[in-house]
């Protein structure tokens, strides 16, 4: 090896060597300059791994493909750039359970090199079916208690942003099957009072002494239970089940399309 | 002599009597005494046994329910507490997060002064800049930090007097436990397990800060449980941190120390063998640091299951026997009752849910269960990485002689998979996600420490992370996992009162002391204090 070739090695080394220490340290708001150190390598990716397991799979499936969040294996492989990824892990996601984090740069870029190796290219997602018809089954089927941009029902979970919080693979399971998974703040509770009367709503919060709610008429109350009969926690969701006698596979498809391109919404006041 | 020197002579005189009267001295025989003066919670535990049991009976099961919130202090920092306040001449002693710290008026709740710490901005921990307090002797405070060091303070004024560092902060190493003071020494852990360091337990000089010995956590290839781990230096990444404070029984000079799990944590093939001394109990000489005997609970834990509960003194009659023992409510799921003199195991029985362990053999071994392993595909155990208990302090009533402990009901999925040790990083070569259909939810439990079995309990919504005090007055206060501070009837558990506090209680259950005439009752809940009392009577 020249001196010439030598130093310059020696340089990079000790750049590339910097800049990880750097990125050990910082918690930067986008993604810090120069390839990521870890990319393809073995032992970053199982590092990325096991933060990968320990911080995102019980929102997005332990292989990535998806489960309540979006498939990240078909992100990636659709393009998803690395300062995309970055980004959306630090700052997370407003409006959908995507918390931001203050971890470090170094574990970001770990997980993000374990993302990079996991699965074999897919498809990306694109709105498929009818989504004008999807919007039409939308307003008659779901906006009495689902929320778009401002207009629609409150007693189930805001979509306004759905189509990047969740995979078409989950849209589908939590249209068909919504009692598989009911979301933390939507578990239907049935409240009996003193004198007999039944409030039937979403729970929002609880503890020994007492529980909040919103009932079907989107009222919000606070209850102590001293002053309740009994409290019946149900194990179905609030939302009855789409089966393919109630919506067929083409409406389906038009609906998930439309879902799919409900990607947040400008509400600033002009 | 003249009236003028008379007078300056009378005014000194009453100047340093004052100062010397003013003076708060807490002597070796103050800790021995523990409790015997209420006004005072001069200790982690409120006394050497681990109790954390007060002789007061002001608030009563019939009156506890007027109890009412007298003041708060608000930190005005980021973080929450895991302290337990010390009390003194109507004068709090308390940590914070980020080693922040206050002497606070206990009548009123504002501050007397406050020490901050000037922290590196490259520190590594696992589990957040948390610290669970003080501990005292003399006029002087001893605080273990998060970058490893242990300091000294003026009780007066909050001013260093010593800075001792543990251990190199850079690689891992950081302290969090609430110190010990036994004699002329003041005895404290390390926390970095995570990081593959070595832990240990040191004790130091409490007026000059040098280091009097050192026991390692993990033996040493010449140590006698050096053969418990793998021909190698895969010791010198053993694990085995403290972070919660150990207790003292005068009478054998022993000091008791439960240690934490061993790294890394999930990983079996990189450290084949028991792994001595780590998820143990070891019985050390107060004044050498030479172990004198050692149980280990979990041999070859793979499940994070540290050991770093609090172990309770006390003196029992079992089988119609006298017996000296240590109780100890363990992380993996078991309660055990230990002859403290012996080391060995006298009862060993769940408190909650375990499927990785039968039971504890005669030998003291547990029995295990196949299918606890975790691998790259995952395996399920209850209980999950958090414990049937962890950090959080229990409590022992020797009036009832029932042990009070926050118990988790919980499961997980445990992975493990090879990793390369690279000082200054995380080294837990696995990780755990929870099932979806898994239980959750904690309980406040009462065991009678001569069978193990279960006397009552009280379920909460969630798990807790609260600890748990008792009075003389048959009452037990405990948090659960949403924020409320309650009061049960120590014998029947019958929740007397609660007050929802805004944040839940984590490590420690407060303190109680009398003050003015009253007992105060003292609960730190996020980055808040607030004392409660009975109504004022005319």
């Amino acid at each position: 090896m020249t001196p010439t070739r030598s130093m310059t090695m020696v340089t990079l080394g000790c750049l590339v060597t910097g800049a990880l220490l750097l990125a050990q340290e910082q918690r930067s708001l986008t993604l810090p300059p120069g390839q990521n150190p870890h990319l393809g390598n073995p032992e970053s990716i199982r590092s990325g791994m096991a933060l990968y397991r320990f911080r995102c799979a019980d929102c997005h499936g332990l292989d990535a493909s998806g489960y309540r969040g979006p498939d990240l294996v078909a992100a990636v492989a659709g393009g998803a750039t690395d300062e995309r990824l970055f980004q959306t892990i630090r700052k997370g996601v407003p409006g959908t359970e995507m918390p931001p984090t203050e971890a470090p740069d170094n574990d970001l870029l770990l997980i993000i090199a374990y993302l990079h190796s996991v699965g074999t290219v897919t498809a990306t997602e694109r709105p498929t079916g009818n989504v004008e018809n999807g919007a039409k089954l939308f307003s008659s089927q779901c906006a009495s208690c689902h929320r778009v941009a401002g207009r629609g029902g409150r007693i189930g979970p805001d979509l306004t942003r759905v189509g990047i919080a969740r995979s078409r693979t989950a849209l589908v399971r939590e249209i068909r099957t919504p009692s598989e998974f009911v979301a933390p703040n939507y578990e239907t509770v049935t409240l009996v009072t003193k004198d007999g009367q039944r409030i039937r709503g979403a729970k929002k919060n609880e503890d020994v002494f007492s529980i909040q709610v919103m009932d079907t008429r989107e009222r919000i109350q606070g209850f102590l239970k001293s002053s309740l009969q009994d409290v019946v926690y149900e194990k179905v969701s609030l939302m009855p089940e789409y089966g393919p006698g109630r919506l067929n596979d083409n409406d389906l498809n038009d609906l998930v399309g439309y879902l799919s391109t409900l990607r947040g919404a400008d509400m600033a006041v002009r | 002599m003249p009236m003028r020197a008379l007078l300056i002579v009378i005014v000194c005189s009453v100047a340093l009597a004052a100062q010397q009267t003013a003076s708060p001295q807490v002597t070796s025989q103050d800790l021995l005494d523990g409790q015997k003066d209420p006004s005072r919670w001069l200790t982690y535990s409120g006394d050497y046994s681990g109790h954390r049991h007060s002789p007061l009976t002001q608030i009563t099961p019939e009156n506890v329910h007027q109890l009412s919130a007298q003041w708060t202090f608000q930190t005005g920092t980021l973080g929450s507490f895991q302290t337990t306040p010390l009390v003194l001449d109507g004068v709090l002693y308390v940590t914070g997060y980020n080693n922040n710290a206050w002497a606070i008026d206990a009548r009123s709740g504002r501050t007397i002064w406050r020490y901050r710490r000037q922290l590196p901005e490259d520190l590594r921990n696992c589990c957040g800049p948390v610290n669970r307090g003080f501990a005292m002797v003399g006029d002087r405070l001893f605080m273990a930090t998060i970058d490893a060091h242990l300091i000294a303070l003026d009780i007066k004024t909050g001013g260093l007097l010593w800075d001792a560092e543990l251990a190199d902060y850079k690689v891992g190493y950081s302290a969090t436990v609430a110190p010990l003071v036994v004699k002329d020494k003041v005895i404290v852990g390390i926390a970095g397990a995570e990081f593959g360091t070595r832990g240990f337990i040191d004790a130091y000089d409490t007026q000059t800060g040098k280091r009097a010995w050192r026991f390692y956590t993990v033996a040493g290839p010449d140590d006698a449980g050096g053969k418990t781990w793998p021909t190698g230096d895969s010791y010198l990444r053993g694990g085995g941190s403290i972070w919660v404070t150990g207790t003292y029984d005068p009478q054998q000079n022993l000091i008791f120390f439960g240690t934490g799990n061993p790294g890394p944590d999930y990983y079996s093939q990189a450290r084949e063998g028991d792994n001595l001394y780590t998820a143990s109990l070891v019985a050390i000489d107060a004044d050498t640091g030479q172990r004198r005997w050692h149980y280990q609970f979990t041999p070859h834990d793979v499940h994070d299951w540290d050991s770093t509960q609090v172990p309770v003194l006390g003196d029992l009659t079992i089988n119609g026997q006298p017996r000296k023992v240590v109780m100890f409510a363990n992380r993996n799921g078991f309660f055990y009752t230990i002859d403290r003199v012996t080391g060995k195991v006298i009862v060993a029985k769940p408190f909650v849910e375990t499927t990785w362990a039968k039971e504890i053999g005669t030998d003291g071994r547990p029995v295990l269960l196949p299918g606890n392993l975790p691998d790259e595909d995952g395996s399920r155990t209850c209980p999950d990485l958090g414990g049937g208990t962890n950090f959080m302090s229990p409590s022992y009533d020797p009036t009832t002689r029932l042990f009070f402990v926050t118990a988790r009901e919980t499961c997980a999925v445990y992975y493990s998979w090879d990793q390369k040790f690279k000082p200054g990083e995380q080294y837990e070569s696995g990780g755990t996600i929870r099932p979806r259909d898994q239980k959750n939810f904690g309980a406040l439990r009462a065991i009678d420490p001569t069978t193990g079995r279960l006397k009552w309990e009280f379920r909460y919504t969630s798990v807790s992370s609260s600890g748990v005090l008792t009075t003389a007055s048959g009452l037990v206060f405990a948090g659960d996992g949403d924020g409320n501070i309650m009061a049960f009837d120590s014998r029947i558990g019958k929740n007397l009162w609660h007050y929802q506090l805004g944040f839940p209680m984590r490590s420690t259950a407060g303190t109680t002391y009398m003050l003015d005439g009253r007992q105060y009752l003292l609960v730190p809940s996020g980055s808040m204090l607030t004392a409660f009392a009975l109504p004022q009577r005319p």
